[in-house]
């Protein structure tokens, strides 16, 4: 149960997927009951939260939507059912995501019921322009295929650092590709944005660190798409994922979007590190994501060339000072005023400075950030084992890596943008996350993000041994999302649909 | 013992579209029918229960008493609920209470106006965490049809038998309509029609599995017995009647194969009316969907558990105008049922009622249940939403 005005401006309830459990009998309900039904009385005080967000259930029951109400008619047809949990003790309602059917396809949905889910956090309708856009976690999709149900178990810390560093890290990207020009790009479903990519990718991060989600004091959301003007993506990532000590319906965390075109999660990975070393911060971890559903304009209008390299998808990393995995060795950030990428305020589409956006804006501060930092740190081409640029098309990073006198072994492990395309916020992020994947204990990483309008932030990382045992507790790799068998490939008018959203 | 009320005169409009028509004209025609049978004068009611879900959604109107005030110019007690079932509840405690002896009792709905938004319009009638998971006024039913064939194992043969007697269940209300005037599709369709319109959709159940919007009203005078017998040589009693409440959220429920509210009400109204179910021979079911008159037979016992499609699909190999079940002959909506009479939600529990009064009078024409014996007892189930709520009237007459 839940009311429509109430829930549109506390959505958590459905976001998380909360209700209460009956200590005395065991009775649970998908809502925050004071008290069990079965028990009375004696069970007030005695009711203790839980939530499903990071459960496996189990659809039950399915049937096949194709004339929705007009809230759902963007979804066009779709599979609505009634979900279990804790082995049918609860059940809800849920409508499975991430599922294109056909005009003329014939659903069986008895090859649906009985299947293992996952709940997944998504939009939940459509509404107006000018609205609050309702979130809600009722989507799910099935454990058996492109997302994978991973357990979320806290662990306790055994090794304190002198340096901070990464203790985890999360990566997502949706199951849709357009391939177009040999590169494959990832497509949101209509139902995904950068908040829901912001959300997927923290909660995969906490899942890899094992870090207790209530000591996180920190989040920053770097995004460039942001569906809202005024309304920032990080206080709905705190609050689903549950930032900072919870105290009623407030999260104990600062949260912050910052904003710099494509480097604007990775300028705060030294604010995060910064913010865990201050010893009165009292703030053991932040994270920060990098998620955006890349914009760009249809292909025959201004700004259109943008339309051949665009991606979807978030990257959370958490930094923090114990079970490191990857320390800071230092960094080097430098800015211009350069005007080669620009988004004019209530313009829907960015637009792109055409050859200008090489030379005198990439190419020009990504050089400078990764020399002066090697310059700084007194490395030589040899001392770096890999080296991760920003990726806004297949051809720069190469001639920069080139340029700067890396080798291929060196620079390909990174390369995701003919994987993903650009995720803005998310692409040198992502390139970091696949060297990290398959990184060894003591090898150095340099990775060095552009942001137009411009700027870049160098990092020289060095990976720890405790990267090997995290990496048990991360099933969703770059690779898994990059070479997944359940990929399913869109036209470029579903492209353009998918992305525009509900 | 309590009194009976009696209901002394019934009346209704067509069933439809009514494009021109305001809700007041509606009602008013309803009234002006039920009241001209009984010779009765506005200045004779003591109270008025009204029914509509969607007034004040449809067509803007908010309290609806004072509508029906200025509409009657009648100052007395006026309350309004959302569907009949409920409005004669109230009518007939106010009644036996010894409050009022005369009451009118009316439900209306324009749902027509609206045909855009209704059916989100209708989801207010579910819980929002479905609608939110993008549940629609349909899918329920479906899904308790495969939650009927997973638990009762149908496959096969039975399971093709199963998906026929529901296509039959359509095609049996249609033909009824055939005879009801007032019905909003006066004409006959075939399994094949059922059957075609479900493969159009892709889906187990298709446009004819499901009662349509209808614009309409319906209304009836209740007395009570001694007043009764002023107005009318053959009052109709209402010998039973019972309500019950169940949960929200369908899945929230511990079955999703039956109706919880109809088994409780239909066990209270029996007791109460002091019959035995199978003292009943004509029965209006509330077949919102094809599924909801095969599940409200098992609810009410008229049918074992899991086994009403059997009845029902043996019934219609040669239909007779009533299924045959265990031996006996129960005529099921004939009105049509909300499937071709139609569902005016506020209004449909008076056309139900309406045509239990009729069977009961001998007045239903050519739709009269001819039976082996005279019809002593009918019964009307009502729901609200899907299953939240249930309504169960037995009526009879002539029990001296």
């Amino acid at each position: 149960m839940s009311s429509e005005p109430i829930e549109r401006r506390v959505s958590y309830l459905g976001d998380r997927l909360r209700g209460r459990r009956c200590q005395i009998c065991g009775k649970e309900y998908f809502e925050m009951k004071d008290y069990c039904g079965d028990c009375g009385r004696k069970s007030f005080g005695k009711m203790v939260d839980m939530d499903l967000f990071y459960e496996k259930g189990k659809l039950e029951l399915c049937t096949f939507i194709n004339e929705p109400t007009n809230k759902f008619t963007k979804l066009g047809s779709y599979i609505y059912g009634i979900l279990s949990f804790h082995d049918g003790n609860i059940r809800i309602p849920g409508r499975l995501t991430d599922h294109i059917i056909k005009g003329n396809e014939e659903v069986d949905l008895s090859a649906f019921e009985g299947r293992n889910i996952v709940p997944r956090f998504r939009r939940r309708y459509s509404v107006g322009r000018r609205d609050v856009i309702p979130t809600i976690s009722l989507t799910f999709t099935f454990a058996d295929e492109y997302y994978l149900h991973q357990e979320y178990s806290t662990v306790k810390p055994n090794k304190e650092y002198d340096t901070p560093g990464i203790v985890g890290y999360g990566v997502y990207t949706s199951k849709f590709r357009i391939q177009e020009r040999n590169i494959e790009r990832s497509v949101p479903f209509i139902d995904e944005d950068a908040v829901t990519a912001a959300v997927e990718a923290g909660k995969l991060a906490l899942i890899h660190s094992g870090v207790d989600s209530s000591l996180v004091g920190k989040i920053y959301v770097g995004s460039e798409s942001n569906p809202y003007a005024v309304k920032p993506i990080a206080s709905k990532v705190a609050q689903v994922l549950k930032l900072g000590e919870e105290d009623e319906d407030v999260q104990g965390v600062d949260a912050v979007d910052t904003g710099f075109a494509c480097k604007a999660a990775t300028s705060m990975f030294k604010d995060a590190a910064s913010l865990v070393n201050y010893p009165k911060s009292n703030i053991q971890y932040a994270m920060v994501i990098g998620a955006d559903n890349s914009q760009a304009a249809p292909r025959d209008s201004p700004g259109g060339e943008l339309d051949l390299f665009v991606g979807y998808g978030g990257c959370a990393y958490i930094f923090g000072k114990h079970d490191v995995i990857a320390e800071i060795e230092g960094w080097y950030s430098c800015t211009s005023d350069t005007p080669d990428f620009w988004r004019r305020d209530g313009e829907p589409f960015p637009m792109h400075g055409g050859r200008f956006t090489g030379d005198p804006a990439y190419f020009k501060h990504v050089r400078k950030a990764a020399k002066k930092l090697m310059k700084r740190l007194n490395l030589q081409v040899v001392d770096v084992d890999y080296f991760v640029p920003h990726q806004p098309n297949v051809s720069f990073p190469v001639r920069i890596a080139k340029e700067l006198g890396f080798k291929e072994e060196q620079y390909l492990p990174s390369l995701q943008i003919a994987n993903f395309g650009n995720t803005y916020s998310g692409s040198s992020p992502m390139g970091l996350a696949a060297v990290l994947d398959i990184a060894k204990p003591d090898e150095r990483i340099l990775i060095v993000s552009y942001g137009s309008g411009a700027g870049s932030d160098a990092y020289s990382l060095i990976a720890t041994n405790q990267m090997l045992d995290k990496r048990k507790h991360q099933k969703m790799t770059v690779k898994y999302q990059a070479e997944n068998p359940f990929l399913e490939y869109v036209d470029y008018t579903t492209y353009r649909r998918l992305k525009l959203g509900m | 013992m309590l009194s009976r009320p009696a209901i002394i005169a019934v009346g209704r409009t067509k069933f439809g579209e009514h494009y021109e028509k305001e809700p007041e004209k509606l009602i008013e025609e309803a009234w002006l029918k039920s009241s001209e049978e009984a010779r009765i004068e506005r200045k004779d009611l003591e109270a008025c229960y009204l029914s509509d879900y969607f007034l004040p959604i449809t067509n803007k109107l908010g309290l609806e008493e004072g509508f029906l005030s200025e509409l009657t110019e009648l100052h007395v007690p006026m309350e309004v609920t959302r569907s009949f079932g409920s409005a004669l509840l109230n009518g007939c405690n106010a009644i036996q209470a010894g409050r009022y002896s005369v009451v009118l009792v009316g439900g209306l709905e324009k749902m027509t106006d609206r045909w855009d938004k209704i059916r989100d319009d209708l989801m207010l009638l579910e819980d929002p965490w479905s609608y939110y998971a993008g549940c629609t006024p349909e899918a329920n039913h479906e899904l308790m049809l495969r939650a009927y064939i997973k638990k009762y194992g149908i496959t096969g043969k039975d399971l093709e038998k199963l998906n026929l007697a529901l296509a039959h269940i359509s095609v049996k209300n249609h033909l009824h309509a055939t005879k009801n005037e007032y019905a909003q599709y006066q004409r006959k369709i075939t399994v094949e029609h059922v059957l075609k319109a479900r493969k159009n959709a892709r889906k187990p159940l298709g446009l004819y599995d499901f009662a349509p919007i209808s614009d309409g009203a319906t209304a009836l005078i209740l007395t009570n017995e001694e007043v009764a017998r002023k107005f009318t040589d053959e009052p109709v009693y209402i010998l039973g009647s019972s309500s019950a409440t169940d949960y929200l959220t369908f899945s929230a429920r511990e079955s999703m194969t039956s109706f919880l509210v109809t088994e409780i009400a239909i066990k209270n109204a029996l007791k109460m009316a002091g019959i035995s179910l199978l003292d009943i021979q004509v029965a209006e079911l509330y077949d919102q969907s094809t599924v909801m008159e095969m599940i409200s037979l098992e609810d009410l016992g008229f049918c074992k558990r899991g086994k009403a499609w059997m009845s029902i699909y043996e019934s219609c190999q040669d239909y007779k105008g009533y299924y045959r079940i265990n031996g006996r002959k129960l005529s099921v909506n004939m009105n049509g049922g909300l499937k071709a009479d139609g569902n005016p939600l506020g209004a449909t529990g008076g056309a139900q009622i309406f045509e239990i009064f009729k069977q009961l009078r001998c007045e239903a024409g050519e739709r009269q249940v001819e039976n082996d014996e005279k019809v002593k007892y009918g019964c009307v189930l009502e729901l609200e939403g899907f299953g939240t709520k249930g309504y169960v009237y037995i009526l009879g007459r002539d029990l001296e």
